[in-house]
């Protein structure tokens, strides 16, 4: 068997950046991110744990929508366009393993969105706020990832449904249906909770969102108390956030492996 | 080798097979002695041209077949030497999206020529081509079938086509291969017997005929009908053909034997089997 010298997988990944990234897509999204991003970075000094967790929640919020839209135009027209299409047979066509077209394809659809997310968040949080990021550096962290973990877990279940259907558009219908589904539900579990005084429901949002928990976590869920004080509902401490964040990207890393499952050993084309 | 039958026969299937885009449900494939679905070190081998052709559309051919070059660890000079093979040297800086659908099939040649396989696998290759270019690509079928030593896989409708570069073909229907071997051996076999009846009205005069015990198979186009008949009996077909076109209002033009297109030899089989 002749072995080949090239290296199919960089090629691969790079011919997919070129098509998931064409100019001046990128640069737009990567000017809204900075755009969201310093816009919203109303820096004051802050020094207390709640404050950092408030800042970086603020500094994501239009900036994980415009990651949202990024990934999932990438997932459902990129990838799906390859399988409607046919491309993806063309890539079939070269040596190398499913894996490996199907790691090239996330790593520029996500991968790369992620890190111009991250570079221009970070950036942004070291201009301009450089005594905070070292002291609560886990804050931050913690904030990013459970920010992060919902928009993922949509990415994977765009992908998963976009491998099975063969149909972007469908696809990206479904991710838009869920992310506003979510935060129905989550007016919903608030309402459910504050009603029946059980934080259930928001428990079981969290599994899959668990940025919902590291709210509470900082601004505990209280009511009026009969004795004019407060009863707190739900103040979830620093390990249920760990716990909640795991399952969330436990979630996150089960839809990607059924996804990589399905395409590398079942998808006929 | 070519690889024909009617339509849902299973020839896409069979190349998708051959190529580990599918998974077959019995039986097992090699290529080159391995599984092509868990062996993409195979592709090394093997070069492939679609119907209908698709690659990332906003690179152009030139800098595309070099990344395909790449892949395969190939001189990057090898680009455009496989795009002037195909006539397409003046579209080296054409984006992929800019080419026409002639253009795009030429380009699909080009890039599965790139690293000069051994095999080559077509699924209608020729489709989407006018007859200039459709006859300049079988030479160069010939050509690097003769200079470079390629074995062609070639499925097409255009059995003209696939007459004047194959050699062997496999005939199939839904998924059964009907007959299968060397030109030659295939037309002395199915074709020993078979005249060809000429006449202003094939449908009338095949029913006719049908009725004669000596006739094994009959089928029929817009100008004629194709008869084989059993041994020592294409005499009686001589006299009996015009005495029978004469009874229900046609006539025979001409009668001739031995003649059988790659076609006929399709359809004798495919009638033969009872399908198509």
């Amino acid at each position: 068997m002749v072995k080949f010298k090239g290296k199919p997988f960089l090629e691969i990944f790079v011919s997919s950046l070129q098509e998931d990234y064409r100019l001046p897509l990128l640069e737009f999204f990567a000017f809204l991110y900075t755009l969201g991003t310093f816009a919203l970075a109303n820096i004051s000094i802050v020094s207390e744990e709640q404050s950092v967790y408030g800042l970086v929640s603020s500094l994501m919020g239009v900036p994980v929508l415009i990651f949202m839209i990024l990934v999932f135009k990438n997932i459902a027209y990129g990838l799906g366009g390859d399988l409607e299409k046919g491309t993806i047979q063309t890539l079939f066509s070269y040596p190398l393993k499913r894996y490996a077209i199907f790691l090239a394809k996330i790593l520029s659809a996500v991968g790369v969105a992620l890190l111009v997310l991250f570079g221009i968040q970070v950036f942004a949080l070291v201009v301009l706020a450089p005594a905070m990021i070292l002291p609560y550096l886990s804050t931050v962290m913690t904030t990013y990832l459970a920010s992060l973990s919902y928009p993922l877990l949509l990415a994977s279940v765009i992908l998963l449904v976009t491998l099975i259907v063969r149909k972007g558009g469908l696809a990206i219908v479904i991710g838009i249906a869920m992310f506003f589904a979510s935060t129905i539900f989550q007016s919903l579990a608030t309402f459910i909770t504050l009603a029946t005084r059980s934080p259930l429901p928001l428990q079981m949002l969290s599994v899959v969102n668990p940025s919902v928990t590291l709210q509470y976590h900082y601004r505990n869920l209280s009511v009026p108390a009969e004795n004019l004080g407060t009863e707190i509902i739900w103040a979830p401490t620093s390990t249920e956030v760990l716990a909640y964040m795991g399952i969330a990207y436990l979630l996150v890393f089960a839809v990607l492996l059924l996804s990589y499952y399905f395409f590398s050993r079942r998808m006929n084309l | 080798m070519s690889l024909i039958g009617p339509n849902g026969a299973g020839k896409t299937t069979t190349i998708k097979i051959i190529l580990g885009l599918l998974r077959p449900d019995s039986g097992e494939v090699k290529v080159f002695g391995q599984c092509p679905w868990d062996n993409p070190d195979i592709r090394t081998l093997v070069g492939v041209v679609y119907e209908k052709v698709y690659f990332p559309t906003h690179q152009t051919t030139l800098d595309y077949l070099k990344r395909v070059c790449r892949i395969f660890g190939v001189s990057e000079d090898r680009a455009l030497e496989v795009l002037k093979l195909v006539d397409l040297e003046g579209a080296y800086d054409r984006p992929i999206k800019a080419l026409s659908a002639g253009m795009l099939q030429k380009f699909g040649i080009a890039h599965a020529l790139v690293h000069k396989p051994r095999l080559l696998v077509a699924d209608e290759m020729t489709s989407n081509l006018d007859p200039q270019a459709r006859s300049s690509l079988l030479d160069l079928v010939v050509e690097l079938r003769k200079n470079e030593g390629v074995t062609f896989l070639l499925s097409s409708h255009i059995l003209p086509e696939l007459s004047r570069v194959c050699d062997s073909v496999a005939i199939i229907s839904y998924g059964k291969v009907l007959a299968s071997g060397n030109l030659v051996e295939l037309y002395d076999k199915f074709t020993a017997r078979v005249l060809r009846v000429s006449t202003d009205n094939p449908e009338t005069l095949a029913q006719a005929i049908t009725s004669l015990s000596y006739v094994e198979a009959v089928d029929r186009d817009s100008r004629g009908i194709t008869v084989k008949v059993a041994e020592g009996a294409e005499k009686k077909l001589y006299k009996d053909a015009p005495s029978l076109a004469n009874k229900v209002e046609a006539k025979v033009l001409g009668i001739e034997s031995g003649s059988a297109s790659l076609e006929e030899l399709y359809r004798l089989v495919v009638t033969k089997s009872g399908g198509g």
